[in-house]
C-alpha cells in the first residue's frame, strides 16, 4: 500500500520542490549502455527502472516498440532503444533493464542493454552537439557530457520518445 | 437512488445524503480495479498448480462474486442523472431563440436516466452542438414552416433512455431534414466518398459531424463554422459512444448517441490470435462460431477476401492479420480458428481468432503516447493474469482500415 501510494503522488512532490534542489536535478543524469555505447538521460524524467519482464505485443505501433507491460496497473510501451537508432537487435539478457521514464503526458519504458549509474554533470563539461545536427532532422543528442576519460551521449528525451526519424551521426557514417 | 437525490436537491432536507468528492471516489474505483486485478492474479497463480483445490475453489467463487458486487455497488456510487445537463441545454434554448429569430419548443424525456459522473460532465458540450446545429439548420424559418403545414413553432426533442448497459441520448427535430445532394456534393469534394459513391443515408449522414463539415449557405454565429464540431466526435470517442443520424426530408432529423452507463469496467471476452490477446465488449458479440469447410468461401476477384456461411448467409471475414497491415507468411486456414461474430451497424462481421479464452470484467486504461496510432481499439485492458489486451471496437473493424 505504501508503494502505491508514493506511486502517486509524484505530482505533489514536484510541486513541493523547491527550486534550488530542482537545479541540482538538471545536472543529474542516469547513464545506461547501448551497444558499448554510454548515453544518459535527465533524472528528472526517470521514474523508476525495472528488470525485463513479460512483454505483450500490440498492433500498430512503430517497429522499436515492442509490445507494452503491465507495470502495478499502469500500461507502459517499451521502445527498444537499439531498434530506434537502427542498430541491430540483440537478446535480452540478465543485465537488460527498463528505464520508465515519465515526460508528462504518457509514460514509456526503454530497452537498454544496461544501467550505469546517475552522476552530476555540470552544464559546463556538456559539450552542445548543434554541430552534429543535420538541418533536416531533429536532434535526439542534446549534447556530450564529459565524465573524465568517458563521454556519455545525453539524449533529448522528447525527441528520443517521439516517432520522428532519428539517426545518430556517428552511426550514420558508420 | 436517483429519486434520493432528487429530493435532497430540492427539498435541501438531504439528511441521509453525504457529499463526497469525485476524487475520493475515483480512488476507490482505482483501488477496486487493483483489488480485482489482485484477487485474480492470487487465484491464478502458478503455485497452485496441480494442488486438490475443492474448498479453495469454493471460497474463491464467493470471493470473485463479491468483488463483482462491490464493483458494481462502486459504479453505482458514480451514477448521476442527466437532469442536470438537460436543464442547462434547456437554458441555451432562449439564446438560440434570439439568435436564430425561430420559435423553439423543447421537449425534454427521461431526465432522471442514470449515468456515470464521468459520463454526465462531458455531455454538455457534444449536445449544445447537436441541439444547436438542429436549431440552426433543421428547423426552417417560421414563414417556410407556414408553407410547409407545419406549426410555427419548431420542435425539438431531447430524450435520454437506458437500453441494456448503453444510454440512448437522442436529439430530433421536425425541420426540413438533411439535403442528400447538398451533403453528398460537399462530402465528394472532400474525397469522404468517391464520385459514384452512393452512400447509404445512415453513412452519409454522418459526415456533417466531420470536422470542418459544414453545409450551411451562410456562416451563422450559432453552427456552420464548422468548428466545435470536433468536440462530438472527440467526446464519443472517449467515452467509447457512437453516433446514429437519421433524417428524412421535410420531417426532419434525429441524432442519436449511444454511450455506456459506466467507463469503470468492461465485461469482456479474452481472445488469443497469434502472441497477442484481444478484449472484445461481450455485448457487441453476437456468436461464436467453429468454421466448417463447407461453410467458407475465398474471393479470388477481390484480393482472396473470405466470406463465411453462417445459416445461409455470407458473411465477411475480417483478418486482423490484414487489419493491421502485418504480412504473415501464411494464414491459418479459416476451419482452425475460432470465428467471433460482431454485430455491427454494417452487418454481421466474422474475425477469425486462435482461440478464446475467458470472461472477464477489465480495467480499461486509454491508449496514449506511442500507443495512441492503434486502431480500431477503446483502449488497452488489464487482465487478471496481469497481461494486457487491446480492446477492439467492432464498428472501426467493420468500416476497413479507417479509425
Amino acid at each position: 500500500m505504501t508503494e502505491l501510494l508514493a506511486d502517486r503522488k509524484p505530482a505533489d512532490h514536484d510541486a513541493d520542490r523547491g527550486s534550488q534542489e530542482r537545479d541540482n536535478i538538471a545536472d543529474m543524469f542516469l547513464t545506461f549502455s547501448v551497444a558499448d555505447e554510454d548515453y544518459g538521460v535527465t533524472i528528472s524524467v526517470v521514474t523508476e527502472i525495472v528488470g525485463m519482464q513479460r512483454i505483450m505485443s500490440v498492433p500498430d505501433v512503430p517497429k522499436f516498440i515492442k509490445g507494452v507491460i503491465n507495470l502495478r496497473g499502469k500500461v507502459i510501451p517499451l521502445m527498444d532503444v537499439r531498434l530506434r537508432f537502427g542498430i541491430a537487435e540483440k537478446d535480452y539478457d540478465e543485465r537488460t533493464v527498463v528505464i520508465v521514464l515519465d515526460l508528462g503526458d504518457s509514460p514509456i519504458g526503454l530497452i537498454v542493454d544496461g544501467v550505469s549509474e546517475v552522476l552530476e554533470i555540470p552544464a559546463d563539461r556538456i559539450d552542445k552537439a548543434t554541430s552534429f545536427r543535420s538541418s533536416d532532422r531533429p536532434g535526439v543528442v542534446r549534447g556530450l557530457g564529459r565524465i573524465g576519460e568517458r563521454v556519455a551521449i545525453l539524449l533529448d528525451e522528447k525527441v528520443l520518445v517521439s516517432d520522428v526519424d532519428v539517426a545518430l551521426p556517428h552511426l550514420a557514417t558508420a | 437512488m436517483a429519486e434520493e437525490a432528487e429530493i435532497a436537491g430540492e427539498s435541501a432536507s438531504g439528511s441521509a445524503l453525504m457529499r463526497v468528492s469525485s476524487g475520493k471516489i475515483s480512488r476507490l474505483m482505482d483501488l477496486l480495479g487493483e483489488l480485482s486485478l489482485s484477487v485474480s492474479e492470487t487465484v491464478n497463480s502458478p503455485d497452485l498448480a496441480g494442488l486438490d483445490l475443492a474448498n479453495f475453489d469454493g471460497a474463491v467463487h464467493r470471493l470473485t462474486m463479491l468483488v463483482r458486487e462491490v464493483q458494481d455497488a462502486a459504479t453505482e456510487l458514480r451514477l448521476v442523472s442527466v437532469d442536470e445537463v438537460f436543464r442547462r441545454l434547456r437554458r441555451m434554448i432562449r439564446e438560440m431563440e434570439r439568435e436564430t429569430g425561430k420559435q423553439i419548443e423543447l421537449v425534454v424525456e427521461g431526465s432522471d436516466t442514470l449515468v456515470d459522473k464521468l459520463v454526465s460532465d462531458r455531455l454538455y458540450d457534444p449536445l449544445l452542438h447537436v441541439l444547436r446545429n438542429s436549431a440552426d439548420h433543421g428547423l426552417e424559418p417560421p414563414e417556410d414552416r407556414a408553407r410547409a403545414g407545419k406549426p410555427a413553432k419548431g420542435r425539438i426533442t431531447l430524450s435520454a433512455a437506458q437500453v441494456g448497459s448503453e444510454v440512448r441520448i437522442v436529439v430530433s427535430d421536425d425541420g426540413r431534414g438533411l439535403n442528400r445532394d447538398t451533403i453528398l456534393r460537399k462530402a465528394r469534394e472532400r474525397g469522404m466518398f468517391g464520385p459514384d459513391d452512393e452512400p447509404e443515408g445512415a453513412v452519409l449522414w454522418k459526415v456533417i459531424f466531420e470536422p470542418g463539415f459544414s453545409t450551411a449557405e451562410s456562416v451563422s454565429t450559432l453552427s456552420g463554422r464548422g468548428v466545435g464540431m470536433d468536440v462530438l466526435n472527440t467526446t464519443m470517442k472517449d467515452l467509447r459512444g457512437r453516433i446514429m443520424v437519421d433524417s428524412a426530408p421535410g420531417q426532419g432529423t434525429r441524432v442519436a448517441l449511444h454511450i455506456p452507463v459506466s467507463l469503470a469496467f468492461l465485461d469482456c471476452i479474452i481472445l488469443r490470435q497469434r502472441t497477442r490477446l484481444f478484449a472484445v465488449p461481450v455485448e457487441d458479440i453476437q456468436e461464436i462460431v467453429k468454421p466448417d469447410t463447407t461453410e467458407v468461401l475465398h474471393v479470388a476477384a477481390d484480393n482472396g477476401s473470405e466470406m463465411m456461411l453462417l445459416r445461409e448467409v455470407y458473411v465477411p471475414v475480417c483478418r486482423l492479420e490484414h487489419f493491421y497491415a502485418e504480412m504473415p507468411e501464411r494464414l491459418p486456414p479459416l476451419t482452425d480458428t475460432v470465428a467471433i461474430v460482431f454485430a455491427t451497424h454494417a452487418g454481421p462481421i466474422a474475425v477469425p481468432v486462435d482461440e478464446v479464452l475467458d470472461r472477464q470484467q477489465v480495467v480499461m486504461k486509454p491508449l496514449v503516447g506511442a500507443l495512441a496510432g492503434i486502431r480500431a481499439s477503446w483502449g488497452c485492458a488489464l487482465l487478471g493474469t496481469g497481461e494486457v489486451a487491446v480492446v477492439l471496437d467492432c464498428e472501426r473493424l467493420a468500416a476497413g482500415g479507417g479509425r
